[in-house]
């Protein structure tokens, strides 16, 4: 869309068309790969991502020695596709962003997932990014809740992520500004933002990432629209839950 | 109804009410399509009609690729409450978006999507007006504006209300005057067509074939300038030649303007010539055109192929000794730089019974601008706007025409009222002049005039300031300064140094990083000062009250305070905001009086006394280390108070409190230049002087060896500053100052840039000798000196940094700018000094001293120094019929023989009489000088050469 960002006061519409408050269309599936313990497809506008799971199975670790503890361990890997963005590059293998975005993922569901139940054991998330256009780390997020309902570790409430940025940049104090939720590729690059996820219908924050700076006084507002636009995601992806769920009520009555 | 988060509704744009014409009686909306916005965009801008006009998404979109200028227009006009334009965004709505269908063109996709978009408006109009119960008879119509043929049939077909821009605007009201704005483009091309048109230049190159040209070095890009002296010969600076690329010639020019990024092929070398030393003036070259009918001609007329000879011929004859500089030939543009630009009619291409009809004809426009050629342009009024400023735009310039063609935009009012010369100034160097508007005065503090620095200093206002009210501070400035940047002081400290301070004005806590108000002063970089008016760069209550210093009252302000031994050495530097209360305000003169006035012996007075002595040793450093004391004309014009009509002309006298406030804004600038650079080595906002290569050079240096036997050594800037001094010839005082003018334009013009772009080295300020150089202490009328301050501010950890100026790319924008702004200022304040020149000489006639500056094979340019002007005496100003001249390039001579023989030499002294005349060619009032006689033999004879003649 060749308007640019500033085009927005016109008609308060942004650069896809879409209102302040709107999410992007997301589409979603669980048990893609049969092979895998669990695993979902996931896609926020332009942005699709795979993610697998294996185990919980037993932590190997290269000495041999029995590691982790009393609890399972949460592992997370990402690998980002050269073609998924504008233009094609190799990320080296140690990233530092996406080691960032692996340890995010990780610490969240550690704490969302029953971990005392599979002590010794290794929970691996895999996932693969083929196609980015903003909100990648709550399209991940995402991702992972899915597979991980599909692979059938218990949890005690879906994580459901969207980012929130704001129109006005740092420190312009133009107090109309409007916030706007669930942000593509080229409003990252200009605006603010933030990625929020929330623990299913309730507002507890469970990550909250922000790299960009913007003004104290915008924060509240993002954040509100990005809670509430956590809650329509966790709509949808119950939906789908649920849809799967009927799927195999109807096959195991046959 | 769209609302924003706070639920804010956003207002209807469009009026419930629209206009009507003699065909929409219910009243109508436009739609324009985007060829009437590329065509027509000046007419949407009128105010006497289109109004209610909806813009569509398409449109705007193809708008902002085919052209960005025309598009910023078009977003301005939407944000005008007045006007009304509304946009649709139609792509984004289910019934209006349009898939491109297998095989159909963009462009015909995207005029499908504008026929869908009117067709489903008036639909819902209809639907709108029906559901709210009116008639149905009162639906105001909707109506696609298009120039292009198909489209406008493909409309009827579909039942699509359309009209063309010339139909639309022939049923209004003002249809004369408005269909003058109309491009004339299209209709001409037809009627070329049908004429089978024969081509005058030739065609330019594929952009691709241009693209690969430039890359494997065989074609070569650059800047495309034209000699202010013959109008036939241009320049092009390319990187890969030391010396600029002459453009000789019509064919060789091939349609390039002024200013245009062109693309250029070198000629063989057996072509290269040297530059021009004859003045071609396109007026006395065609003046005989016939606007109406220029097809049959060539190119070049047979005239100007007859200048242009002769100079070839004087070229080959001087062979060895000659410098032939590269020549080449324009092959294509690749970015039309072409403005609005601002000229009178030539009278002569008015026929006179065409004068009071409304018949439609075609006249040459006469830029004021001499290296813009004519314009034709075609007009219903041009009765009346002979002897009128006008505005024109230039539309497109074919093969096949000999001279761009353009159309009338608005006339500015009679030539040389004051009204119109000072407006056609501002828009010739693109100052904005427009009064502020309402977004950018809503920045402005609310307290308005009655603002004050808060009382308390718990206020947030006071955080980190330092309180040096109790200093003894006072500005020194010209008199009737409004806008006070500045202010020092001085005091004595007890270990025997000084404590100097530099304070200037906060302008940075008032106008914040990206607010209406900062974006407008970055778009105007720069206060201009003419000489009856002043066109601000922030809202006046800024500028010459809120920021200003003035005395007496307590003020905001960031100071720069060291520690200076008496010896003048820096032992420590410091940097805060403050708040300061100035003691008095004094012109220079004032000072002046007070600091050599001995029983005067208050602190204030010592204070400015120790200044002065520091401020003399701080001279004779920057002296020492190679600063260059150069020199350009300047003077003054005196005007009367109550009418404000010039009275007088005097050049300005320098004194000694100028240096003093020169010196220590110049201390302050390097300070602040090595902090910012310092906090931020990639991001800091300085200001270079680039070394000048020798080849500028050359030709003053050759001149002087000539004739004077000096010596002008210009390898460092502490050996030119040297030969400079040594260049004076004991006869005629003013011969060093000649000199000083003349090495000046040959040095580059001191740039802003961002200091991640160039190398430390580079950094260099050639004329100030200094590593490192900034501007900070005007930041009232100059954009620099704020982003001086806000990362000045940030680097002694004030406020943190704005991304505006943190990232490189947004800076090098900034700077762009306000280079281009700096020296549109600069030429537009000599402009004006000009004309006010030429009305204080009106009806006067002088004889006055000059001296000869340059020696062309048919003139030579004459300086006054009394006067600050440079004019052109042509041989055949000299007497008629035009005497012969013989023209001797190696010593600067010229003779003439014949109806009047004189002999001019370089640097010679002459006395001339200053008349004023109009000049035919500008519609300027210039003064006119004429050669009465070479000077006395006894004040000239700077060696022993000279010949005196006289008739």
């Amino acid at each position: 869309m060749p308007l640019d960002t500033s085009t927005y006061s016109l008609a308060l519409l942004r650069l896809d068309g879409r209102r302040w408050n709107e999410l992007r269309r997301i589409t979603a599936q669980i048990t893609t790969q049969a092979a895998a313990d669990g695993s979902s497809y996931l896609e926020m506008g332009n942005t699709k991502v795979i993610c697998t799971v294996t185990g919980p199975a037993e932590a190997k670790s290269a000495a041999g020695a029995r590691t982790g503890g009393d609890k399972a361990e949460v592992r997370v890997e990402i690998s980002i596709a050269g073609f998924s963005g504008v233009d094609r590059k190799r990320r080296a293998k140690n990233d530092k962003r996406i080691s960032e975005m692996q340890t995010t993922i990780g610490n969240a569901f550690s704490q969302t997932l029953f971990t005392k139940l599979y002590p010794h054991s290794t929970i691996s998330l895999s996932l693969h990014v083929l196609s980015q256009d903003g909100s990648l780390l709550a399209t991940c997020l995402n991702a992972c809740t899915l597979a991980l309902i599909d692979a059938g570790v218990p949890m005690r409430d879906y994580i459901c992520a969207c980012t929130a940025g704001s129109t006005s940049s740092y420190s312009s104090n133009d107090e109309q500004a409007d916030p706007l939720l669930d942000l593509n590729t080229m409003e990252e690059q200009e605006l603010p933002f933030l990625t929020v996820a929330t623990l299913g219908t309730t507002d507890n924050v469970s990550v909250l990432v922000m790299e960009t700076r913007v003004q104290v006084g915008r924060l509240e507002g993002m954040l509100a629209v990005g809670v509430d636009g956590c809650k329509q995601v966790r709509e949808i992806l119950d939906g789908v839950v649920k849809k799967r769920g009927h799927k195999i009520l109807e096959s195991s009555q046959l | 109804m769209p609302r924003t988060s706070p639920a804010r509704l956003i207002p209807f744009v469009l009026s419930e009410k629209p206009a009507g014409t003699k065909k929409y009686s219910q009243g109508h909306y436009l739609v324009p399509d985007t060829n009437a916005l590329l065509n027509a965009l000046d007419l949407f801008e009128n105010t006497a009609a289109f109004y209610d006009v909806i813009i569509l998404q398409t449109v705007l979109e193809e708008l902002r690729n085919r052209s960005l200028p025309l598009y910023n227009r078009l977003i301005g006009l939407t944000r005008s409450e007045e006007k009304r334009f509304y946009v649709f965004f139609n792509d984004f709505r289910l019934e209006t978006y349009v898939v491109r269908d297998a095989g159909e063109s963009i462009n015909d996709r995207n005029d499908r999507a504008v026929r869908r978009a009117v067709k489903w408006y008036s639909e819902h109009l209809a639907q709108a007006v029906k559901a709210a119960g009116g008639s149905s008879k009162k639906v105001p119509a909707v109506v696609m504006l298009s120039d292009d043929k198909e489209n406008l049939q493909k409309a009827k077909k579909d039942g699509v209300e359309a009209c063309s821009l010339g139909d639309y605007v022939a049923g209004l009201e003002h249809a004369d005057k408005l269909l003058d704005m109309l491009t004339t483009v299209k209709e001409e091309r037809d009627m070329r067509e049908a004429r089978a048109a024969e081509a005058l230049y030739q065609e330019y190159f594929s952009v691709s074939k241009m693209m690969t040209g430039v890359k494997n070095g065989t074609l070569h890009q650059g800047s495309f300038n034209v000699s202010p002296y013959n109008y036939l010969e241009g320049s092009v600076h390319v990187p890969a030649f030391d010396k600029s690329l002459l453009v000789l010639g019509r064919e060789n020019i091939n349609r390039a303007i002024q200013g245009d990024i062109v693309v250029v092929e070198v000629l063989p070398k057996d072509q290269w010539q040297e530059p021009s030393t004859k003045i071609i003036e396109e007026e006395s070259m065609n003046k005989d055109e016939n606007p109406d009918a220029d097809d049959g001609e060539a190119v070049v007329t047979e005239r100007e192929k007859r200048a242009l000879q002769e100079e070839v011929k004087k070229v080959h004859s001087k062979s060895s000794e000659g410098r032939p500089q590269p020549t080449a030939k324009v092959v294509g543009v690749v970015k039309r730089n072409w403005r609005q630009y601002v000229g009178h009619v030539d009278e002569s291409s008015v026929s006179q019974s065409a004068k009071e009809s409304r018949k439609q004809q075609t006249v040459f426009l006469i830029p004021m601008d001499k290296r813009i050629p004519k314009i034709r342009i075609r007009t219903r009024q041009a009765g009346e706007i002979v002897g009128k400023r006008v505005l024109v735009t230039v539309d497109s310039w074919d093969r096949d025409s000999r001279h761009p063609v353009g159309h009338f935009v608005r006339s500015l009012g009679d030539l040389e009222t004051k009204g119109a010369e000072t407006e056609a100034l501002l828009l010739e160097y693109d100052v904005q002049y427009r009064p502020f508007p309402k977004t950018v005065l809503d920045c402005l503090p609310k307290e308005g005039h009655d603002w004050k620095v808060p009382a308390s200093t718990e206020d947030p206002g006071w955080r980190g300031r330092r309180d040096l009210r109790e200093l003894n501070i006072c500005s020194i400035d010209p008199i009737g300064c409004q806008d006070i940047d500045d202010a020092l002081h001085a005091r004595p400290l007890p270990n025997g140094n000084f404590e100097v301070g530099v304070h200037i004005a906060d302008v940075s806590h008032f106008v914040k990083p990206q607010n209406a108000m900062d974006a407008e002063a970055g778009i105007r970089g720069t206060t201009v000062y003419l000489v009856d008016k002043r066109i601000d760069m922030l809202p006046p209550l800024l500028g010459t009250n809120l920021c200003s210093l003035m005395p007496y009252v307590e003020r905001y302000a960031f100071s720069a305070i060291w520690e200076i031994t008496p010896d003048a050495d820096i032992v420590k530097s410091n940097f805060t905001k403050s708040v300061i209360k100035s003691r008095e305000a004094f012109s220079y003169e004032e000072a002046q009086l007070r600091v050599d006035d001995p029983s005067q012996k208050d602190e204030l007075t010592q204070g400015m006394r120790t200044l002065l002595m520091l401020s003399k040793k701080l001279k004779q450093k920057r002296m020492d280390a190679g600063a260059l004391s150069l020199s350009s004309p300047e003077v003054r014009v005196e005007m009367e108070s109550e009418t404000s009509d010039p009275i007088d002309i005097k050049t300005k006298k320098h004194l000694d409190t100028m240096s003093l406030v020169e010196e220590f804004m110049l201390l302050a600038n390097v300070s602040v230049a090595a902090k910012i650079y310092e906090a931020f080595p990639q991001t800091a906002m300085l200001r270079r002087h680039g070394a000048p290569p020798k080849s500028n050079f050359e030709e003053l240096a050759n001149q002087l060896k000539v004739k004077k036997g000096l010596e002008l050594k210009v390898s460092s800037s502490r050996e030119l500053a040297d030969s400079l001094d040594a260049c004076v010839d004991d006869k005629e005082p003013f011969f060093n100052t000649l000199v000083r003018i003349m090495a000046t334009r040959c040095m580059m013009s001191a740039a802003y840039f961002c200091s991640g772009t160039q190398a430390y080295p580079k950094f260099r300020h050639y004329g100030l000798a200094s590593e490192i150089y900034t501007h900070f202490t005007s930041p009232i009328r100059r954009y620099a000196d704020l982003v001086a301050h806000r990362q000045l501010a940030a680097a002694i950890d004030y406020e943190p940094l704005d991304a505006s100026v943190r990232s490189k790319g947004k800076l090098e924008a900034v700077c762009k700018n306000i280079n281009i702004r700096h020296r549109n200022a600069q030429q537009a304040g000599r402009a004006s000094i000009e004309y006010y020149v030429g009305q204080a000489l009106k009806g006067r006639v002088v004889d006055e001293e000059g001296f000869v500056m340059k020696v062309f094979s048919n003139g030579f340019v004459v300086f006054v120094p009394k006067f600050g002007i440079e004019s052109l005496i042509r041989l055949r100003d000299l007497a008629t019929p035009e005497p012969e001249s013989v023209f001797d390039a190696e010593n600067y001579i010229l003779k003439t023989s014949g109806s009047r023989e004189v002999q001019v030499s370089l640097f010679e002294k002459v006395v001339v009489r200053i008349c004023d005349v109009v000049e035919e060619k500008t519609g300027k009032r210039k003064v006119k000088l004429e050669l009465i006689d070479p000077a006395p033999a006894a004040t000239a004879a700077g060696n022993g050469e000279k010949g005196k003649k006289s008739k």
